[in-house]
């Protein structure tokens, strides 16, 4: 399970500059043999750290974005992805919002 | 009459005696996938259950080992092999296919063994004919009608309920189903224990932990711990046997709240380093994100 955020200058036409802003979390089991070694065997796997999302719990993240000065346009987008194996991964929840900036 | 007492009693031995037998007790051992398969015929089951049977034909139930033959692939060779050096038994086997394909608890050790060979040929020689006539082999082995609905039906509580009986279909309501079969009720069905015999921490008989995934754990230390009160068959049955869970997209979505809340501001001029106009207001956001696990366990688990 991975949690994307994203803001971006719409104003900008270089894509390489137009990300501000990019962040990423992992909500994951460690599985670890009894050395305390990561291990993806099933019979390998002896322990877990948890570091998934726990059930009937709300997950708080929060982040601080400052931008420059002259930005007028932010699109943010947070996506919450779901990977069942490797690197397929399927978009579980988007949601994009765009603010506006007076800059003067 | 004392004739009579005898004879009754005689009988009622009998019945005792060779009456409906346990699985255990009467079933012989296969030598090849087919003859497990005549033993447990569930050929006829879709004959009356055409619906429930079309739904699992969908589910990963329906492709247990075939789904899966990476990992037990891996099991077979690197872990009984190269890690402990040991023999491919039918017991060392078990510690996969108990799950993925119950029946072959009624395997010989020579079949179960052929089974084993089958599941690395069909990985290390998938996509040419050995590797293809493998798979098409192993998909006849998978988690079928009987696996729940009889081998493992009282299994949860064997010292309790005894073995299951063979022939027997165990459902959760023991409806009368004519002259199709005989059924009983395992209430067992309906509790999130029967499923946890297969999904969670499974041990062995031997003592060896398999963890595949961990999520029956997480049900009960961290959900009915907590006052969760929802069975596994309240959600994942929504779909009846089709048993949707991870690798369904309207489920996962289901089970996961997402709530974002975007609040702009303009921060304080000077406070922000590397701006292009130290003297002007900063373009800001504060981003929360509220991510609620609405389901009974822990998210992603295996």
């Amino acid at each position: 399970m991975v949690l994307d955020v994203t803001a971006r200058n719409l104003k900008e036409t270089d894509p390489e500059k137009q990300v501000m802003f990019s962040a990423q979390k992992n909500y994951f089991e460690i599985g670890r043999d009894l050395q305390g070694r990561m291990r993806y065997g099933a019979w390998q796997i002896k322990e877990t750290v948890d570091l998934a999302l726990q059930p009937m719990q709300k997950q708080k993240e929060q982040y601080l974005l400052n931008f420059d000065t002259d930005v007028e346009e932010v699109e943010i987008e947070a996506i919450l992805s779901y990977y069942i194996s490797g690197g397929k991964g399927d978009v579980v929840h988007t949601v994009k919002e765009t603010l506006m900036f007076d800059i003067d | 009459m004392h004739r009579c007492n005898r004879l009754i009693l005689f009988v009622l031995s009998a019945l005792l005696i060779f009456g409906p037998m346990s699985l255990q007790a009467m079933q012989k051992e296969a030598d090849t996938i087919d003859e497990l398969l005549t033993m447990f015929d569930e050929t006829g089951c879709m004959e009356c259950h055409d619906e429930i049977h079309n739904e699992w034909a969908d589910s990963w139930h329906a492709k247990a080992v075939v789904s899966s033959l990476g990992s037990i692939h891996n099991f077979i060779e690197i872990g009984i092999k190269k890690e402990w050096e040991t023999e491919v038994t039918k017991g060392q086997l078990l510690k996969c296919l108990d799950c993925h394909a119950p029946v072959v608890n009624f395997a010989s050790e020579k079949l179960a063994v052929e089974i084993a060979e089958m599941i690395v040929t069909a990985t290390k020689e998938k996509g040419k004919p050995a590797g293809d006539a493998a798979t098409k082999e192993l998909a006849k082995l998978k988690v079928g009608c009987l696996s729940c609905h009889n081998i493992k039906a009282l299994r949860v509580a064997p010292g309790f309920n005894g073995s299951a009986e063979e022939g027997m279909i165990y459902g959760p309501h023991g409806e009368d189903a004519g002259d199709a079969h005989e059924t009983l009720q395992a209430v067992d069905m309906t509790r999130s224990a029967f499923c946890m015999q297969c999904h969670g921490i499974y041990t062995a008989a031997d003592g060896e932990t398999i963890q595949c995934n961990t999520i029956s754990g997480s049900y009960q230390n961290a959900y009915v711990a907590q006052g969760g009160s929802q069975t596994c068959q309240d959600c994942h049955m929504e779909k009846g046997h089709l048993f949707p869970g991870g690798r369904d997209l309207e489920t996962v979505q289901k089970g996961l709240g997402f709530d974002v809340q975007i609040n702009p501001y303009q921060h304080l001029p000077g406070k922000i380093e590397g701006v292009k106009d130290p003297a002007k207001w900063v373009p800001s956001a504060v981003v929360t994100i509220f991510i609620e696990n609405k389901t009974g366990h822990r998210v992603p688990d295996g």
